[in-house]
């Protein structure tokens, strides 16, 4: 087991000192390779939250996790032997807010810094630096601009680049697609599933985008007030129940697949988890 | 009666790449207009000068007939809310509250009425127990929501949505499109700048921007079902439109199964 969450809760501190507890008694492992999970829920849920437990930017202010091997918890802060920059180059983080995450001069020193920090030397942080601004979607010119100085979706797209570029072995990614034009969603969807495929990473979304979940998930996590409330397939995932319970919504495909079916007096057989498969199914039943 | 005139505006950051090249649009009062395009198209450039916190190197804005100038700034932010992209950038104050009073403060509206919106539009976006709450220390969403309320409390005449709901889960969205629909029907000028052909269903007009120019303006009906436009600037066409598309490819003929797609697509 890669990353083991024990009994989670998460407790942060108010300005005025109240304490709010954002995770609750949180029970739930992640395997180093072979997964491809997506994490939903309502807003204010705790996703973002649990997602920094994954890479120790917080340590649990009830019970333990384990990364790697290294146990993470209140009582252990202050060991002074506790390593996390291991733990920071297996578990990459793509933040929400990726101005969080852009801090050097120019876009070419911001994604090659993590490749330099974990010890790759600098011609290869370059070269990492050019591939991953292409893969991204933007071109080599972008390397000498400022981060600061770029639109929303262009920003995302650095902050996406200088995480793949430290190469970890799990990808944890905080809402990677908001913003980012509909070509630039997908063809960014399809490099995470690349990676998870080819390289046999485990990656873990946060996204409220149902298509995504529907599309590509092997498994859902769903938190609601910082709780697991579901742990498992996408496609017992969206029952009437569900979708009102959880603020979620019926994916794009099922809604126009229900729709048509009903239109058409038919039922489509098997399952149509893209636009193509639908599409394809349709013409069947037409011709 | 136009509310918002753009005279041939041309725009450049530094260097010689124009983010925004030779603009022109005019918005009618109460109208409702999407703004498309892809990632650096030009988007966020464009309402920052509707607003004036960039000046354009060339070219004319009037919001309501006024010129926009050093002198008029003011007037005009009076008039046009904008709800930015990135939440942490509207946030000023200390609390939520505070956060929702700046903008009523600088409309000098008056001290109980300040405090009546401030709770109304705190209740109506959910965030009421959060009043206290330092902005930064909330979770995405209930950043865009602050934010959204902040400026729906201002009740400008116009409002920018510069991608207000991408971190919203799918009830939170939904209940922005219901007040930008109650909004609109009340004579609200709605601008949503965004990614999602759903959001922009409901608008008369949609304008597609790519590489800083207008590569189509035209009504939302023209523009949802111009699969070419829409992937110039890497946009794609509504589910049922696409599967309306992949039937006409391949000689798929059903009328009646052409015009239900069309229906489900206009309810979203
Ligand atoms: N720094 C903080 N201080 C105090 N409370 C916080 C802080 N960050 C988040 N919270 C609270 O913890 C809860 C969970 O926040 P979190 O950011 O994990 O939610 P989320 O599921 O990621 O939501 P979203 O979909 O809106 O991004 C929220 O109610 C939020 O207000
Ligand atoms: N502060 C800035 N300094 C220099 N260039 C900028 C700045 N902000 C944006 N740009 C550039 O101007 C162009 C238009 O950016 P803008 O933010 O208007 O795009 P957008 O359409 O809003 O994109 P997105 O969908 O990603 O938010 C882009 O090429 C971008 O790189
Ligand atoms: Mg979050
Ligand atoms: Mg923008």
């Amino acid at each position: 087991m890669a990353i083991k969450f024990e009994r989670v809760g998460y407790e942060y501190q108010d300005i005025d000192g109240k304490g709010y507890l954002a995770l609750a008694d949180i029970t739930l492992n992640i395997n180093k390779t072979g997964e491809f999970i997506t994490l939903i829920g309502e807003t204010g849920s705790g996703k973002s939250t649990l997602a920094q437990h994954m890479n120790a930017l917080l340590t649990p202010t009830e019970g333990r996790v384990h990364i790697f091997g290294v146990k993470i918890s209140r009582e252990g802060k202050k060991d002074k032997n506790l390593k996390l920059n291991p733990i920071r180059q297996k578990v990459g983080l793509v933040f929400q807010f990726p101005e969080y995450q852009l801090f050097e001069e120019t876009v070419g020193n911001d994604i090659a810094f993590g490749p330099k920090n974990f010890g790759v030397s600098e011609k290869e942080a370059e070269e990492r630096a050019k591939k991953m601004i292409n893969i991204v979607g933007l071109d080599e010119s972008y390397l000498s601009r400022s981060p600061f100085n770029l639109s929303g979706g262009e920003k995302k797209r650095v902050s996406i680049a200088g995480i793949l570029a430290m190469e970890p072995d799990i990808l944890v990614l905080d809402e990677p697609t908001s913003g980012l034009d509909p070509l630039g969603r997908n063809a960014l969807l399809k490099v995470f599933y690349e990676i998870h495929q080819k390289l046999d990473k485990t990656v873990v979304i946060i996204t409220h985008d149902m298509n995504t979940v529907y599309e590509y998930a092997k498994r859902v996590l769903v938190m609601r007030e910082g709780n697991l409330v579901y742990d498992g397939a996408p496609t017992q995932l969206f029952s009437r129940k569900n979708v009102k319970n959880w603020n979620l919504d019926v994916p794009d495909i099922l809604k126009v697949r229900r729709a048509i079916e009903e239109k058409l007096g038919i039922t489509i057989e098997g399952e149509t988890r893209n636009k193509a498969d639908l599409m394809a199914k349709i013409g069947e039943a037409l011709r | 009666m136009s509310v918002i005139e753009i005279e041939n505006v041309s725009f450049t950051y530094h260097g010689d790449k124009r983010a925004l090249d030779n603009v022109s649009l005019s918005i009618e009062k109460g109208e409702w207009v999407s703004i498309l395009g892809h990632n650096g198209s030009g988007k966020s450039t464009l309402s920052k000068l509707i607003v004036g916190l960039l000046k354009p190197q060339s070219g004319t804005i009037r919001v309501d007939g006024i010129t926009l100038s050093a002198s008029t700034v003011r007037d005009i932010r009076k008039r046009v809310g904008i709800v930015f992209q990135n939440p942490d950038n509207q946030f000023v104050g200390v609390t939520v509250r505070d956060d929702i009073a700046f903008g009523l403060e600088n409309l000098q509206i008056e001290r109980p009425e300040m405090i009546e919106r401030i709770e109304h539009y705190a209740k109506k976006v959910d965030m009421y127990p959060y009043l206290n709450k330092e902005p930064h220390a909330l979770s995405g969403g209930q950043k865009q929501r602050v934010a959204i309320a902040g400026i729906l409390a201002m009740k400008t005449d116009v409002i920018i949505f510069d991608e207000a709901t991408a971190m919203l889960d799918p009830e939170g969205r939904e209940r922005v499109m219901e007040f930008m629909r109650t909004l609109n029907r009340e004579g609200t000028t709605i601008i949503p700048i965004t990614h999602e052909m759903k959001e922009a269903v409901m608008s008369d007009r949609i304008v597609v921007l790519k590489d800083g120019k207008v590569l189509k303006a035209d009504k939302s009906e023209n523009i949802l079902k111009d699969k070419e436009t829409l992937e110039r600037s890497n946009l794609e066409l509504l589910l049922p439109l696409e599967i309306m598309h992949y039937m006409n490819e391949n000689g798929i003929d059903n009328p009646s199964l052409k015009e239900f797609l069309w229906q489900l697509s206009l309810n979203g």
